[in-house]
């Protein structure tokens, strides 16, 4: 099983991330000697306080890709509703199908085999933009969010420029 | 008559057994543990039967060694050990028991969200650090040559440097911006953050 159909498929999407890359994102496997295991950076949206910061993650593919989607951990600090304090994104389209307990996503916002590593990191971008507080995985950012929003963009501020060494 | 009375005892019968099969079908279960059959799924099992015990009374109230020594004796029965507790009637273990130490990541929580959750990590240096770019930095002025290969190339060397090289500069270019804006905002005089 050199070529398995996880293999295959990032393979075509690296190359297609390559030729045509969306604005301000970059992505491909760490090494291509394991296709399941990707870095991305992702640019933070303008007109929000990610504007200006890169920020790094990683990409682990489950073998039997794109059937299950992969999970994705920023690396390094993203204060955000809906990152976890370990890194980890938790977003609608990295749930598989029918994984989803409180009934508030639809199931064609959740990952399917249709979606693609573009998509995921493209939802990522707008997730830092508009976070969703319906679903906080990280409650301190989620309540500041909401409740102080000047502190939640200052803290922000402050880790972007954290990331980029300054 | 005869025919009617025997009908009814059948029923009931019938009755009192389906319950008493529903009810060892779905009620026993959640009681008492399953039965894992290797030492590590027992080993797993108790931790999580530990972690809902303390949950209940808090983890300063009963020790984790209190809780395994119990549940090491009635055989992993949750229900059991929580009744001890609340009686009082919890014993404290002999100093010949001693437990394996708690595995290092918690054992996972009951909620449901469960497989997002991972332990938190030590803070991750800056992304000059993580892709070694400090010596970039000082020569970056002179603008990466710009021939930016961007086509997918055959050979997969020759990808994994454009790769490589893509994430370096869009690294830096942030950082050169950061730089411009806060040297700007310095100049404005401290300007709002």
């Amino acid at each position: 099983m050199a070529q398995s159909t996880a293999h295959r498929r990032l393979l075509q999407e690296y190359k297609m991330l390559t030729n045509n890359p969306p604005d301000g994102i970059t992505a491909g496997p760490v090494s291509e000697d394991d296709m399941l295991h990707w870095e991305a950076l992702i640019q933070g949206p303008e007109g929000t306080p990610f504007e200006g910061g890169v920020f790094a993650a990683e990409l682990k593919f489950p073998k039997d890709y794109p059937l299950a989607p992969p999970k994705m951990t920023f690396l390094g600090e993203v204060f955000h509703p809906n990152v976890y304090q370990s890194g980890l994104v938790c977003i609608s389209i990295l749930h598989p199908p029918g994984d989803d307990p409180n009934h508030y996503e639809h199931a064609s916002e959740r990952w399917s085999p249709i979606q693609s590593v573009e998509k995921i990191l493209i939802s990522v971008m707008s997730m830092l933009a508009e976070p969703n507080d319906e679903s906080p995985a990280n409650v301190e950012a989620a309540k500041m969010w909401r409740e102080n929003r000047p502190e939640y963009e200052r803290k922000v501020r402050e880790s972007v420029r954290h990331m980029l060494g300054l | 008559m005869a025919d009617e009375q025997v009908s009814l005892t059948s029923l009931i019968l019938i009755i009192i057994l389906g319950g008493l099969i529903i009810r060892y079908l779905f009620f026993s279960s959640p009681a008492q543990t399953p039965r894992p059959r290797d030492a590590q799924a027992i080993s797993r099992a108790r931790e999580a039967a530990v972690e809902r015990i303390q949950q209940i009374f808090g983890p300063d109230r009963v020790d984790r060694r209190t809780i395994l020594w119990d549940l090491h004796r009635n055989g992993g029965n949750i229900a059991a050990t929580t009744e001890r507790i609340l009686a009082g009637r919890i014993e404290t273990p002999p100093i010949t028991f001693q437990p394996p130490p708690p595995p290092t990541s918690p054992s996972p929580s009951a909620t449901q969200t469960q497989p997002f959750k991972a332990p938190p990590k030590p803070a991750e240096p800056d992304l000059i650090t993580r892709y070694k770019l400090q010596d970039k930095i000082r020569a970056d002025s002179e603008a990466e040559s710009s021939a930016k290969s961007k086509a997918w190339s055959s050979n997969r060397n020759e990808r994994q440097a454009s790769l490589q090289r893509r994430r370096d500069e869009m690294i830096l270019a942030a950082r050169r911006k950061m730089e411009a804006k806060i040297a700007a905002e310095k100049a404005a005089g401290n300007a709002p953050q």
